[in-house]
């Protein structure tokens, strides 16, 4: 481990008293009836979102306010079961089977058809220097439907014709 | 000072576990209060916002209200205190002159945790909450015997505001349904569960979920939104030292510094006379007597001898008060809310006759230990 | 309508990870006898107290109710104003409110952290504590949330920043830890900074482990305890107060739509972290406010908020001060140092010493002693204008302050 060095001043120690925070005991309340719509096309393996009628924002998953008009959106609309990775991160963690740190891939995925973003898993030990931001995806669903996001396995990468084309452009010039 | 309108506020009926999530919850309160003015989001500029990490258990629990509570892109805040301190930090904003519609909301859900547990957090951590015994009731059972003592008032007397309260909160439907006695007795209140001697359950507001609402706009705009805003004409802050063994309990200096600023911006000398409603933020029923006292509505421990009822010289309470629905962070905003519908003439069933002026007031703290004077104005006379 | 606020005096305690030698208002009243040290005015010339601090961290609810007498605050009007991580620019732009309004005369902004006596893994988790209970009840995976969690923290955002700032920009990470290097060698020379490096070096930097790519270990912002103070006043009252008074003149705290995290009432399709809306409509406000039509040529000094290294290059493109990916460019070539064109963070930013809720009003401070003339790491430029940046909640809301050595002469914007 590389230490850096910076100059550091001692202060006396004062007597210590000891406090508790406790964070365990909340109960948050989460509206579940707002989403049950979408739980429910989830466990026939279907994608839904929410749109709102005033701006035409389609959000997935579906998202109790639309904050540019301040209106509950309740149009729901039907969504394809491709996406593409809007952004992402890695966090270096030191799992199970693993000799060293390495980096875990954390992106966040925009559902194609749907104009916000939220967290969702690649598959398993995929590659994260693989990741790239625009890299398209496809829903895996899960084997038996439970009717909640545990439906959604992962997102599988599939062909991105882009990276062709991109060769292809370099290869001419 | 320059008049702020207020041209628009809602309240979502406060209940013990109310079956919204908290987002839900202040989006309805701050819909409807731009409903109520007719406007839209867009003509927004600024959102204030007055809720707690602790009650929320969130850190930054703003940042999850920013769609909710309407601030999407607009110039906002948040102030960690009561409703009312929130509403005169919305005030000091449109009064700059920078703004020209401004939303204030409050909300929390208390049945999402303990209470009175969150409470004893704002203690000394390294004094009072190693010892453990001061809390919420406790202090309220101080501060009501040294108001007791000093003045030879009785049990009873502390008890009738209860009463007072109890049944008012009964007339008011956006009151906290648990809360509302229409036959309720000084026996009850003093049979009721002891929390600390000799503050009971019934003379001690408990807390209730609920989210309230209201839009401030500065003089020349808000005539254009409605007809007959109700104006605030003065405020007035004071926060007094913490340690209760430093205070006098029995009387309250904060407010009556308070009560005195904004006296002077409203320009009112005799307030017993010019005050026609008083709505006080009261966490336990004695307080009510210590605050209408420093507001000078009567003499030092005559007030409990004060005709407060609905019909009485200077009505304290109409709506319930906070014994009648205490939302935490909320229930200043409430206080002010009920103060303009008196105004307004739009109190039905417990409208105090000819109301033009009124007080509102929010507080944070131990025995009140700081408080916010709020004089409202209609413009009937 | 209206008046012109100004600030008279900034004040600082001294920062470092464990300021284990007082307690919360202890260090809070070290700052503010430093603010008072530094003007004509005592405790008893203030109207008006207004604090914050980021409150999870300490386990103190509502702490000023108890530290009432170490702030000045007994029989004065108080307010506490906290929004996250940019609650000392909140307060600021609280204090230059109470002031416009004309409610209150001179008033007393202070913000502390004092992270060390509590937990701030514990502080900054409970941030999404709320939404992550709420994932678990609609069947995620809690293994595979955990990690994602890890990564959606304040230093997984900072890395989704990054990463499409470098796909923007074509940035490489030697240009971030330049930043750094800048900043520890400047917070070296400042007396009051917590990470004083003098001698650091942009391959030692390099050497340093990932955290959670492309932020290295040696990259990152530290976790401080301390306080700052601030005394705002009348246009009148500050000649009496000071020879050098600064004037506010405009302010601005936009918020953005939360982060991705939330399932529950956030989102209108935020899909690139690094175009900060709400840093542009802040700039626009602001500088409207200043009458400042061309930020890039008006505007001598910049303190940005930036706890992560890429964020300086964000924020100076989105608050107008350098065309849209060139930022790293100006860094290679001197521009921001500290005898540059335009400074920035000469006080060694948040980069170097960050107690949370203090940070974003240092920012503040810094930029008014800066024109003053009584900075700790003074720039040699003339400095006339200058502004300090925020940046909190969950890469949520911008607070913006625009300061200059005279007051504007004609305000167009408002109603």
């Amino acid at each position: 481990m590389v230490r850096l060095e910076y100059i550091k001043k001692q202060y006396t120690r004062t007597r210590r008293v000891h406090g508790n925070w406790y964070l365990a005991s909340y109960q948050y309340k989460f509206n579940v009836k707002r989403i049950n719509q979408c739980l429910e096309h989830l466990r026939k393996g279907e994608l839904v979102g929410l749109k709102c009628r005033s701006c035409n924002t389609v959000s997935f998953p579906p998202r109790l306010i639309c904050p540019k008009c301040l209106k509950m959106p309740d149009e729901w609309v039907h969504l394809r079961d491709t996406a593409t990775v809007a952004t992402f991160s890695g966090t270096y963690a030191q799992e199970a089977g693993d000799t060293e740190p390495r980096p875990y891939p954390v992106v966040a995925i925009r559902q194609d058809g749907s104009d916000t973003t939220w967290l969702a898993n690649l598959p398993e030990g995929y590659d994260f220097f693989k990741v790239y931001v625009g890299m398209p995806l496809k829903v895996k669903w899960a084997e038996d439907k439970k009717g909640d996001f545990s439906d959604i396995e992962y997102y599988e990468p599939i062909e991105d014709p882009s990276i062709e084309m991109n060769k292809k452009e370099e290869a001419e010039k | 000072m320059e008049k702020v309108g207020i041209v628009g506020y809602y309240q979502v009926k406060p209940e013990t576990d109310i079956q919204m999530s908290r987002p839900e919850m202040i989006f309805y309160a701050a819909r409807g209060a731009l409903d109520y003015a007719g406007l839209k989001r867009d003509d927004l500029t600024t959102v204030i916002s007055a809720t707690n990490d602790y009650y929320d258990g969130k850190t930054i629990s703003n940042c999850f209200t920013v769609e909710a509570g309407g601030a999407y892109l607009k110039d906002e805040s948040k102030v960690e205190m009561d409703g009312a301190h929130a509403v005169n930090y919305g005030l000091m904003r449109c009064l700059s002159g920078h703004h020209k519609l401004a939303l204030v909301w409050g909300a929390s859900q208390p049945s999402t945790f303990y209470y009175s547990c969150i409470r004893v957090l704002e203690n000394d951590p390294t004094f009072d909450r190693p010892i453990n015994l001061l809390n919420d009731y406790t202090a309220a059972a101080l501060g009501m015997r040294a108001y007791m003592n000093k003045f030879g008032v009785s049990v009873e007397d502390i008890a009738k505001v209860g009463v007072k309260n109890h049944k008012n909160a009964a007339k008011n439907p956006l009151a906290w349904n648990e809360a509302q006695l229409p036959d309720i007795t000084v026996e009850d209140i003093l049979n009721s569960e002891m929390l600390s001697n000799p503050v009971t359950k019934l003379m001690h507001a408990l807390p209730c979920d609920g989210a309230t609402a209201l839009v401030l706009a500065p003089e020349g705009l808000a005539k254009k939104i409605i007809d007959d805003p109700v104006w605030i004409t003065g405020v007035g802050l004071c926060q007094e030292t913490y340690y209760l063994g430093d205070r006098d309990l029995s009387i309250s200096v904060s407010m009556e510094k308070a009560a005195q600023k904004a006296y002077k911006l409203a320009g009112i000398n005799d307030p017993r006379k010019d005050i026609d409603v008083v709505e006080l933020f009261e966490h336990s029923a004695y307080e009510e007597l210590v605050l209408a006292e420093a507001l000078g509505l009567c003499e030092k421990g005559k007030g409990s001898s004060l005709s407060s009822e609905i019909n009485g010289e200077i009505p304290i309470n109409p709506s319930g008060g906070n014994i009648g629905a205490f939302t935490p962070c909320a229930t200043g905003i409430t206080r002010i809310i009920e103060a303009v519908k008196q105004i307004q003439g739009e109190a039905k069933g417990y409208q105090v006759k000819d109301a033009n002026r009124a007080i509102a007031h929010g507080q944070i703290g131990f025995c009140a230990q700081n408080n916010i004077v709020f004089i409202l104005e209609g413009g009937k006379r | 309508m209206g008046v012109q606020p100004a600030i008279v005096s900034a004040g600082f305690s001294e920062h470092a990870s464990k300021r284990s030698d007082v307690n919360m208002a202890e260090l809070m009243n070290e700052a503010i006898e430093d603010a008072l040290n530094k003007c004509n005015c005592t405790i008893d010339d203030i109207d008006c107290v207004i604090n914050g601090n980021m409150p999870a961290f300490e386990g103190a609810n509502i702490p000023e109710l108890w530290m009432t007498d170490h702030i000045g605050a007994k029989n004065k009007p108080f307010m506490r104003v906290t929004t996250g991580g940019t609650t000392g620019g909140s307060v600021a732009i609280a204090a230059y409110y109470a002031v416009a309004s004309g409610l209150y005369d001179t008033v007393l902004a202070t913000s502390f952290e004092q992270q060390s006596c509590g937990s701030t893994t514990v502080g900054l988790s409970s941030v999404a504590l709320g939404e992550v209970s709420i994932y678990l009840q609609l069947g995620y995976d809690f293994e595979k949330l955990r990690r994602n969690m890890g990564a959606g923290a304040a230093i997984g955002i900072g890395a989704y920043q990054a990463i499409n700032y470098m796909r923007r920009s074509h940035c490489t990470e030697e240009d971030l830890a330049r930043v750094v290097v800048q900043n520890r060698h400047n917070a070296a020379k400042n007396w009051w900074t917590h990470l004083k490096m003098p001698n650091i070096t942009i391959e030692q930097i390099l050497e340093t482990p990932y955290i959670s790519y492309p932020l290295r270990f040696g990259m990152v912002t530290p976790a401080s305890d301390g306080s700052c103070a601030m005394i705002y006043t009348t246009e009148e009252n500050a000649k009496k107060f000071t020879d050098t008074p600064v004037y506010v003149n405009g302010v601005a705290s936009v918020s953005n739509e939360n982060a991705i995290v939330a399932p529950e009432a956030s989102g209108c399709g935020q899909i690139d972290p690094c175009e900060q809306l709400s840093a542009t409509i802040s700039a626009k406000l602001a500088y409207e406010q200043a009458g400042i039509s061309f930020p890039e040529k008006e505007i001598d000094y910049v303190e940005v908020y930036s706890p992560f290294p890429n964020q300086e290059f964000m924020w100076l493109e989105r608050l107008g001060l350098f065309e849209e990916n060139t930022a790293p460019m100006q860094y290679r070539e001197g521009v921001t140092a500290l005898d540059g064109d335009l400074p920035v963070n000469c006080s060694g930013g948040v980069n170097s010493t960050n107690a949370i809720g203090a940070s974003a009003m240092e920012r503040v401070a810094e930029a008014a002693l800066q024109i003053m003339g009584k900075a700790g790491n003074q720039s040699p430029k003339e400095i006339h204008t200058a502004i300090g940046h925020g940046w909190g909640g969950t890469i949520n809301l911008i607070t913006l302050s625009v300061l200059a050595d005279q007051p504007r002469r004609k305000y167009k914007g408002g109603i």
